[in-house]
């Protein structure tokens, strides 16, 4: 061994491996934890039927076949509710930015009257609840129920989404901003070309805090929406889970193709349907882990 | 020297002065405030003004419409709330949310704790990347879709219960009985979790000044004398304060997990504060009844997570606004 190879490595001692052992160990369990379940999930979506509704499939396809997956797509309201669910997740994204940056900005200035007043409101409305009853009578008052805007316009402004980009904005230097308005440009041209461009990483994360909510919102669609045709996909899914034995009954009298296949079972539906749901989450993964973690410190704790 | 009294007059009106003078010469930046206070005022504060529904003997029809209805409705008082606290159906739910919520921070609070330190000791930058990203990922799973994972994983002829008749057991039905149910709620929260609470701590143990590991090296402390000595008292002040905050939330956290998750079968362990307000106000159509309810757990909530944030903001200078 040469000199300077153990200059750099220098051996561990016993509690340094026992650390490592058990720390490599024990999230390697952790991490098989979080993974196998959704492992076995997209097993069972392609497994041949008799396999699923015997119970024999593990982390890997018994069998294979896309006949449960095809049946899915084209004979429940899949489709329906992945539109529905993707409008709801682009506009409501989109309205919810543009109502935290125009509240953010102006709230971040130190010199803007009435400061401490307005902040408080958001304040105050992030620690007291009106609760589901008072909330379900405004959104009935208004005549927006069964509608995308019932799912959309209770989160246009999440308060805690604005303090993470109000916070942002404070930390920017304010002497940028300061030579900007001098060379005359108006508040709102300074946020655009500015403040905006400056901030990018911080909205990406707050973009997708609201995309996410957008898309996993359950209980929201469930209370505002009642036809089939409002269905999103949460909704559809939990009745997909919730009706598996009413779907049994539908799989017998309805015919799939002419005939009836084997392969179509109750518990593959469950894991396709599902499984299906879980794919644009793992697309869009590399981006969230890139903003996410990021956010999540700047958010969770305020110095 | 003037008299202070003037004086103070006219920095008061000086400052009113000045508020209207930066109005005047910033309106945009007002003109952009609207949209944001036209949502609160709409989403958030009106349904506060919908409270007095628990003090009053709400029927939606009596008005225009269901706001309208409100001011239309006769007052009762408390009785509501007399109702409430003598039903049974109510300490059921309270004690539940308080089970419920409280396992869930005794089992599950030290966990991404102790998986961020162990994260923090891989050596391996890849391998590492590899497992938070892992144990990352079901954080952005909704409650539907992990229902839908667990649901396949447990159900009747799941793989678990196909390998416990297999080992010679008899098949457990963990959503519908009440000795596992809560359990089950317990195990999801943390599959969710873990791994975006472990991130906090990570951020916080990463943020430790590595010079005083050193110190501690050269003063013989063995890898376990540093994890103690100095990650955890380094961690601790966000330690606590995710401790406070969990405690401050105890009434009003897995509200749609339970909703998603419970069945009939589990409601005497399963049924908490908020599913119970759903089903008698939408459900029942109890609306005043539910909104008593709601109201109740808003002002415990209120209170518990002012006293909170207080109490971070005293003992560790840090509060969440």
């Amino acid at each position: 061994m040469s000199r300077k190879k153990n200059k750099n490595s220098i051996p561990l001692d016993f509690s340094e491996k026992l650390v490592l052992g058990l720390s490599n160990t024990i999230l390697t369990i952790f991490a098989l934890v979080a993974i196998l379940p959704c492992l076995n999930l997209f097993s069972k979506s392609v497994s041949i039927g008799p396999a699923v509704t015997a119970g024999f499939v593990y982390f890997w396809p018994n069998g294979f076949q896309l006949e449960t997956i095809e049946y899915v797509l084209a004979k429940t309201s899949f489709l329906t509710s992945l539109k529905n669910t993707l409008i709801i997740t682009v506009a409501g994204t989109a309205i919810s930015m543009f109502t935290t940056i125009t509240t953010a900005y102006p709230l971040s200035k130190p010199d803007l009257s009435f400061r401490k007043l307005f902040t408080l409101l958001y304040v105050i409305s992030m620690v007291f609840f009106g609760g589901i009853v008072p909330a379900y009578m405004v959104v009935h008052t208004l005549g927006i129920l069964d509608t995308y805007w019932a799912c959309i316009l209770p989160f246009a402004i999440v308060q805690f989404n604005m303090f993470i980009v109000k916070n942002y904005f404070e930390g920017l230097p304010s002497e940028v901003m300061e030579s900007s308005a001098i060379d005359g440009a108006n508040d709102l041209r300074t946020l655009i070309s500015i403040v905006l461009p400056m901030s990018v990483p911080v909205l990406a994360t707050v973009a997708l805090l609201y995309a996410v909510n957008y898309w996993n919102n359950y209980f929201h669609a469930m209370m505002y929406t009642n036809s089939t045709a409002m269905r999103t996909m949460q909704l559809y899914l939990y009745d997909i889970i919730s009706n598996s034995q009413a779907f049994a009954e539908n799989l017998f009298t309805t015919s799939y193709g002419g005939t009836m296949s084997v392969n179509v079972t109750t518990d593959g539906m469950v894991a396709s349907a599902v499984g299906l749901s879980i794919i644009p989450i793992v697309l869009a993964y590399p981006f969230i882990q890139r903003y996410m973690v990021k956010g999540i410190t700047v958010g969770s704790v305020k110095g | 020297m003037t008299n202070p009294i003037p004086r103070k007059k006219i920095s008061l009106r000086r400052t009113l002065h000045n508020k209207l003078v930066h109005i005047a010469r910033h309106p945009l930046l007002y003109l952009m405030l609207i949209p944001g206070l036209f949502f609160l005022c709409i989403y958030k504060f009106w349904p506060l003004y919908g409270l007095q529904m628990a003090f009053r003997k709400y029927s939606i029809y009596a008005g225009s419409n269901p706001m309208d209805s409100i001011a239309k409705s006769p007052w009762v008082g408390t009785k509501y709330f007399v109702k409430l606290f003598r039903s049974a159906q109510f300490s059921l739910v309270l004690k539940n949310t308080l089970i419920i919520n409280g396992m869930k921070i005794i089992i599950l609070f030290p966990v991404p704790i102790i998986t961020a330190i162990m994260l923090n000791e891989i050596r391996s930058a890849m391998y590492k990347k590899v497992l938070q990203t892992t144990i990352y990922i079901p954080y952005f799973f909704s409650w539907v879709m992990i229902f839908g994972i667990f649901y396949s994983l447990l159900g009747s002829y799941g793989m678990l219960n196909t390998l416990i008749v297999k080992l010679g057991g008899t098949r457990i039905r963990f959503f519908t009985s009440t000795e596992t149910f809560r359990g089950l709620l317990v195990f999801t929260e943390g599959w969710r979790e873990t791994g975006y609470n472990a991130v906090i701590y990570l951020a916080a143990i990463v943020g430790i000044d590595t010079t005083l590991y050193e110190a501690a090296k050269v003063d013989g402390a063995n890898k376990w004398q540093q994890i103690w000595h100095v990650t955890i008292p380094g961690i601790l002040p966000t330690v606590v304060l995710m401790l406070i905050l969990k405690v401050g939330h105890i009434l009003d956290t897995g509200f749609e997990q339970v909703l998603i998750f419970y069945n009939p079968a589990v409601y005497d362990v399963g049924d908490v504060i908020q599913t119970y307000v759903y089903r008698l106000g939408l459900g029942k159509m109890d609306f005043s009844q539910a909104t008593a309810l709601g109201l109740f757990n808003s002002v415990v909530a209120f209170v518990l997570i002012v006293g909170a944030n207080t109490l971070s903001h005293k003992t560790l200078h840090r509060s969440i606004w």
